[in-house]
């Protein structure tokens, strides 16, 4: 026979009926002989039945609204989440769709400054030479021997009419030889190619065959648009030649010196010496003129070679 | 007390798959009959009724923020009092952490958080002797029930006030058979001791 004390621990599964029927034999057999255990059982029934009889509570009438307002919006952020994040039904999560939107954009971004580039790049290498083959030339005082030794008519050109722009951009050496041509000392006196390298970069070799075949067909070469020096302003003004005039009464007011003007159809461009302190006034009076363009500022020598273009707006 | 739960099929499935579509409305049905049980288990875990009104709304919100982890394994209904009773568990353990009251005193014969003020349906009309004797009573018995241990506590609570079967509970606690046995076994004696303390003869 089983002792009290495990007889207790079965008895709130007895009160149940959930034990084997063996066992249960056993404790009814027990409760027979122990009015002890018989007591506990019938305190166990009342417990049980105590708390059985605990009140039930009633859910406030707000629980379950609150609980479907929270549940509504769950919902909504469910829908919002089920949008964004598979918008077509596919597991690709907006990142991507955002990875690349920004690629295509990049791209777009970088082809339109390509083609602002293409706007940009040629504008900034004028055409002078195109004109000054064009232009009939007049103030070209110094049309020398240096046509022979130059591959070209606007090649002589440039070195009489711009020799001071040139030797700006030239080594100390060619700097020399430009300085003499300025001075008017004739350029077929020295070796062209020094001067030529002092502003082409095409190199020593390619003048030099220019050279030989200059002779033979002066001015047939193709234009040299690296040794073209850009203009300083841009002037626009409605009527180019009077505007012309007036930029040259300027020049001449503010002691230009070596002016030298070359027309072409809608487009004139004066080249000159100005002296660097008469060079601010210079450019205030320029722009009663036309609309002036500042492209290239000019040097900080004590003279300073302008290049003006004036064309029609 | 639980018959209307059982039965081959589960009739909460068809609200459960509706609300998976994206049909929030359908959980309002599913609110309507759960509430007052899940609010009845979380009141006698916690012993507080406004705090088992809080943790039933979270229990439900966070059913339905996981409605898609339903597997179906067992009845939804054993789904949402398992959810309730883990909320309320917690709950109790925070409130408990914060009062700095781990060990309810059962001699403390202070005035506990089970005073039916909130709770209308405890108010017993009948007669206004007898409903004080009956809250008084109630009170103590809760008292009892909150000095258990907590697993003695939620075995008792799911079994001799929710009246659920060894098998339900099995499944809402998820703890094998033998253990919801001997749980209830130690929780009853246990708990009758206690009301033995607190009111004397039974």
């Amino acid at each position: 026979m089983k002792k009290c004390e495990e007889i207790e621990k079965d008895l709130p599964l007895y009160l149940d009926n959930a034990l084997p029927s063996a066992e249960k034999q056993v404790i009814e057999d027990h409760l027979q002989s122990c009015p002890q255990c018989t007591k506990t059982l019938a305190r166990l029934s009342k417990t049980r039945t105590m708390v059985n009889n605990l009140a039930e509570v009633e859910p406030p009438a707000w629980l379950k609204q609150k609980i479907m307002t929270r549940v509504h919006k769950e919902a909504e952020k469910k829908s919002l989440l089920r949008k964004w994040f598979y918008p077509l039904r596919i597991k690709i999560p907006v990142q991507i769709f955002a990875t690349v939107c920004i690629a295509v954009l990049a791209v777009y971004i970088y082809r339109a400054g390509e083609e602002r580039m293409k706007e940009v790049v040629p504008s900034s290498m004028p055409a002078p030479v195109a004109e000054v083959q064009k232009s009939s030339l007049p103030e070209s005082k110094i049309k020398t021997s240096a046509d022979k030794a130059l591959p070209g008519e606007e090649q002589s050109i440039k070195i009489k009419e711009r020799p001071e722009e040139m030797v700006r951009q030239a080594d100390v050496k060619a700097k020399d030889v430009n300085k003499q041509i300025a001075s008017g000392v004739k350029a077929d006196e020295y070796d062209g190619a020094p001067a030529v390298k002092s502003f082409d970069l095409s190199g020593t070799d390619l003048e030099k065959k220019k050279e030989s075949s200059a002779a033979m067909k002066a001015g047939g070469t193709p234009p040299m648009q690296s040794s073209i020096p850009k203009p300083n302003f841009l002037v626009r003004a409605a009527n180019v030649n009077a505007a012309a005039t007036e930029v040259e009464k300027l020049l001449v007011k503010y002691d230009a010196k070596n002016i030298v003007k070359q027309v072409a159809p809608a487009r004139v461009t004066l080249r000159a010496e100005l002296k660097n302190r008469k060079m601010k006034d210079f450019t205030e009076r320029l722009g009663t003129v036309g609309m002036v363009e500042e492209r290239v500022a000019p040097g900080t020598e004590e003279n300073i070679p302008v290049l003006i273009e004036i064309i029609n707006n | 007390m639980n018959s209307k739960q059982r039965g081959g099929e589960d009739e909460d499935l068809q609200y459960v798959i509706l609300c998976r579509k994206g049909d929030a409305n359908a959980f309002d049905v599913l609110v309507e009959r759960h509430q007052k049980k899940m609010l009845n288990i979380a009141f006698r875990i916690i012993g507080d009724y406004d705090e088992a009104c809080d943790v039933t709304q979270e229990a439900f919100v966070s059913a339905y923020k996981s409605i898609n982890k339903f597997r179906g394994e067992a009845k939804f209904s054993t789904w949402l009092y398992r959810i309730v009773v883990n909320y309320s568990k917690n709950r109790l353990k925070q409130l408990r952490g914060a009062t700095k009251n781990a060990d309810i005193c059962l001699d403390d014969l202070g005035e506990l958080t089970t005073k039916g003020k909130n709770n209308p349906s405890l108010i017993d009309h009948s007669n206004p002797g007898t409903q004080m004797e009956r809250r008084e009573r109630e009170n103590q018995v809760q008292r009892c029930i909150s000095s258990l241990d907590e697993e003695y506590r939620d075995v008792l609570v799911l079994r001799d006030i929710q009246g659920f079967s060894y098998e339900e509970i099995r499944d809402i606690l998820n703890i094998p058979d033998g253990t919801v046995k001997s749980r209830l076994s130690r929780a009853r004696i246990a708990l009758k001791d206690c009301l033995i303390k607190v009111i004397g003869d039974l």
